[in-house]
């Protein structure tokens, strides 16, 4: 019981870890490889409202604000000039990655810091007690996958988006200002990035190297998904169980890399990935 | 920008000064250590041997389009398989072969399995970087958890090592990066190494020239693993110490920052670099550790973003120093291509092809065939299918089910530089040439299939078949053999294109719509050179086109596509007075008056 629990609360924080990226790279196929950093500015978020005492909920707004600013910001300054040099984008916003992990270690210092978490304790599931915070993440996720499957699939600036994916100088032509629309996805997605930033850190720890390790498996992920809000959640479950598995039968450190090793090989056997397979 | 003129005095400049930064280079090297205090001293031999790892970054990616994370990986299993053999074994002649021969199999055997799993058919430049970034964190997981074997996250160290002063070590190190340099120098000018800008510039018309692209790569990121294995083993070897940073992202990182900084495609840009940083790194990280990685970082983001050629190209350009020399190759008819097999053999054929996407049904039932000597025209409205149908003759992936033979053999689902091997030759409909090559580089290129080419030099002689060189006298190319594809007019690169393909001595030559957007005279030229092909040289043409004009006048058969079958075939007079094809066309004959 415990290991299924902990099977669908790793996929979820996958899910809300991955959702961001999902946006910006699965839909936009901007390549975002700053979203680690962005993850890090959110667990930051969270430890700013720590040590300010304040209600540790108020971290996932702040972070979505801090979030979609830099994302504006990023997107004007980086991203925008950078659209037909998809490779030198990659490196721009690594860079950037680098430079907002020197401010943070300039601000905060290098050392590890905790968060305190807006849920503690436990709660009883089918006669076991687990953490609290944890099982908040299962529901989170999956009304994080409803609302954007909503966003993309049932309004005006969904079909917009897609337009925009799949004929770009059409779309303009009908009057979209896919310029505009770029802009609104990827600061949508940096808010998701850091949200997901703030979401995580009560569970771990925060460090200005935290975004690093979540954004290699974010991107496998969403390169196997494909590029549908639900194939993502799927792949998270999938992948999520992979290494909950392999952590506990065989070693932590294994599980880390299994997310990893098993899309890339995934990939090699079945270059489309799960969703148009 | 207009062609460089060929005078031998303007190029010979260039070639002095690159000469006099050479001899300023070496005689730092020489004179170092009268020069140099030994902090300097120690730096820079470890700087040197990061500046080799950075070298091969520049190859891979300055030079051939993958960008690499993961070269610090192979640097760090050079490093280990120093420290873990020195440690573990103990230090004497044979435990330094041992440990080099560890070196170049381990990097060998990863670099094997990194390129397996990156570069195969369909995949993307950017898979390749992710898998790029795995492969360093991966590898510094295992070494962590690596126990008192790999000395965990302290890395391993006090181990036996050469007993050599400063001074040699410096030389060494020295003599090594000149060598790097000088290997990766002779390989990026050799012929061999514009196939490798060819991949970076267009990897789609490297493999429609018959170059099995994930080949050349795989090995490549073989020889360079190696060449970074050998650079880690000798810091290894120096410092004494090796830890799991040293296989890390970081470092992976960094070297991309010193490429990227000091001109990536240069080789010397990433070489001085790579010191250059290092040094400055060991001064300023003592004063102001934070602020200068933040100064790198973004000095980065603003080099990718404002200046992709890097700093010292910039710095350097108003010398002059930058513009290559290039060689104007003579042109000469290849020996041994004339014998048109003057047979009228099947040279294509296709049997119950059917292509669908879902349930859209594109292609159904395709029978077709055609012989050595025809010049088949493929007519039919727009979404009738034709692009679709040579897409299927020539990548074996493409269709959903029949079969296609390429002179006799199936192609089974065999990639397309397979089917070229088998005789295909395929002229896309937008000119799909090598935007940064030259005219002669672009049709050396072409080239690769029938003769291997040099690893070491530049071949000053260009051999084409007769009837490539015929498209290249015709047109205006032979006087711009110097000139870069990407400056030459639409036109000319259609003709370029299709020289190119016609270098590859093909049987079957598939042509999409190779007169859209050519002016009258080149239309006509284009004609006259088809028709020699197929009459002369015994080649097999297939040719979609719009033009019917065009098409009456050179085509010996017709075939009419419509709805993703085949409708009638026959001579262009029978495909006129047909009703049939009245009745296909009747929608868009208004359409297609204006097309032509």
């Amino acid at each position: 019981m415990v290991l299924l629990l902990d099977l669908l609360t790793t996929a979820a924080m996958l899910f809300v870890v991955t959702a961001g990226l999902m946006m910006v790279f699965g839909v936009m196929k901007i390549v975002n490889f700053a979203h680690g950093a962005l993850l890090t500015l959110g667990g930051y978020a969270s430890y700013v409202v720590t040590r300010l005492q304040m209600d540790p909920w108020l971290a996932w707004p702040l972070a979505i604000v801090v979030g979609i600013a830099v994302g504006m910001l990023v997107e004007g300054l980086i991203v925008r000039p950078l659209y037909k040099r998809p490779l030198d984008a990659i490196l721009a916003t690594w860079g950037l990655g680098i430079v907002i992990g020197q401010l943070i270690v300039m601000g905060f210092g290098r050392e590890v810091q905790f968060v305190s978490a807006p849920l503690s304790g436990t709660w009883q599931v089918a006669g076991v007690d687990y953490s609290a915070y944890r099982l908040v993440l299962v529901p989170v996720a999956i009304v994080l996958c409803l609302a954007l499957t909503g966003l993309l699939n049932g309004t005006r600036f969904g079909v917009r988006t897609r337009a925009v994916i799949m004929n770009e100088d059409l779309a303009s032509s009908l009057g979209i200002h896919s310029g505009r629309v770029r802009f609104i996805t990827f600061s949508l997605g940096a808010g998701l990035g850091t949200l997901a930033g703030a979401m995580i850190t009560p569970l771990s720890s925060v460090d200005p190297n935290m975004g690093l390790p979540w954004l290699v498996s974010a991107f496998m992920l969403v390169m196997v998904s494909g590029h549908s809000m639900a194939s993502l959640l799927l792949t998270c479950v999938v992948f999520g169980a992979a290494q909950v598995l392999v952590s506990t039968y065989a070693s932590p450190v294994l599980g880390g890399l299994t997310i990893a090793v098993l899309a890339a090989v995934t990939l090699r056997i079945r270059p489309k990935g799960f969703a148009r397979g | 920008m207009p062609a460089e003129p060929a005078d031998p005095v303007v190029r010979a400049r260039p070639f002095n000064s690159l000469l006099v930064l050479g001899a300023i280079g070496v005689a730092l090297l020489v004179a170092g250590p009268w020069v140099f205090d030994t902090y300097l001293l120690n730096i820079l031999i470890k700087a040197f041997f990061f500046a080799i790892a950075a070298i091969t970054v520049d190859v891979l990616w300055g030079y051939t389009g993958y960008l690499t994370f993961g070269q610090s990986a192979f640097f760090g299993i050079g490093a280990y398989a120093a420290g873990l053999v020195f440690t573990h074994v103990g230090f004497s002649t044979f435990t330094v072969l041992l440990a080099i021969g560890a070196t170049v199999l381990a990097s060998a055997a990863v670099a094997g399995l990194v390129g397996w799993l990156s570069f195969y058919r369909g995949a993307s430049p950017f898979f390749a970087t992710v898998i790029s970034l795995v492969l360093p964190i991966v590898l510094t997981q295992l070494l962590l958890s690596g126990g008192s074997f790999t000395g965990s996250s302290s890395g391993l160290t006090g181990y036996q090592s050469f007993d050599w002063s400063l001074e040699a070590w410096y030389w060494v190190a020295g003599a090594m990066l000149a060598v790097a340099g000088a290997i990766g120098w002779v390989l990026v000018r050799s012929d061999a190494g514009r196939v490798l800008a060819a991949i970076r510039d267009n990897e789609v018309r490297c493999t429609y020239l018959g170059i099995d692209t994930s080949r050349v790569k795989i090995a490549l990121l073989t020889a360079m693993g190696v060449m970074a294995g050998i650079a880690g083993f000798g810091y290894g070897a120096f410092s004494g110490v090796v830890a799991p940073e040293l296989t890390g992202f970081a470092l992976g990182t960094e070297l991309i920052i010193w490429v990227a900084l000091g001109g990536r495609g240069t080789l010397w840009g990433p070489l001085a670099g790579g010191v250059l940083i290092n040094v400055a790194t060991a001064y300023l990280s003592s004063s102001m550790p934070f602020a200068w990685q933040l100064i790198l970082g973004g000095a980065f983001v603003v080099v990718i973003v404002l200046f992709p050629q890097g700093l010292i190209p910039l710095l350097l350009k108003p010398f002059g120093v930058l513009q290559g020399a290039t060689r104007m190759p003579q042109l000469q008819e290849r020996p041994g291509s004339t014998d048109g097999q003057a047979t009228d053999a099947v040279a294509i054929r296709l049997q119950g092809v059917t292509k669908h996407f879902g349930s859209l049904k594109v292609l159904q039932g395709i029978d077709f065939e055609a012989r050595a000597g025809e010049l088949v025209g493929l007519i039919g409205p727009n979404g009738a299918g034709k692009t679709t149908l040579m897409r299927c003759m020539s990548d074996g992936a493409e269709r959903s089910g029949g079969t296609v033979e390429l002179c006799g053999s199936d192609i089974r689902q065999l990639p397309p530089e397979a089917c070229v091997r088998l005789g295909l030759g395929r002229k896309f409909q937008n000119a799909n040439i090598f935007e940064s090559l030259t005219v002669a580089e672009c049709l050396r290129i072409a080239g690769t299939r029938l003769e291997r080419p040099s690893l070491l030099h530049q071949d000053p002689v260009l051999r084409l078949p007769p009837y490539a060189l015929h498209v290249v006298r015709a047109t205006a190319l032979e006087g711009k053999l110097a000139t870069v594809a990407r400056d030459l007019s639409h036109g000319e690169q259609q003709a370029l294109e299709l020289a190119m393909v016609l270098a590859l001595e093909p049987r079957v030559v598939l042509l999409d719509e190779p007169t859209a957007g050519l002016t009258k005279t080149e239309r006509t030229q284009i004609g006259e050179v088809l028709s020699s092909l197929a009459h002369r040289y015994g080649l097999c043409c297939l040719l979609v086109e719009h033009d019917l004009d065009f098409v009456e006048l050179i085509s010996t058969r017709i075939v009419v596509l419509h709805q993703g079958a085949i409708a009638m075939q026959g001579s262009f007079q029978e495909m006129v007075n047909s009703p049939l094809v009245k009745t296909i066309y009747s929608g868009s004959t208004h359409a297609m008056k204006e097309g032509s």
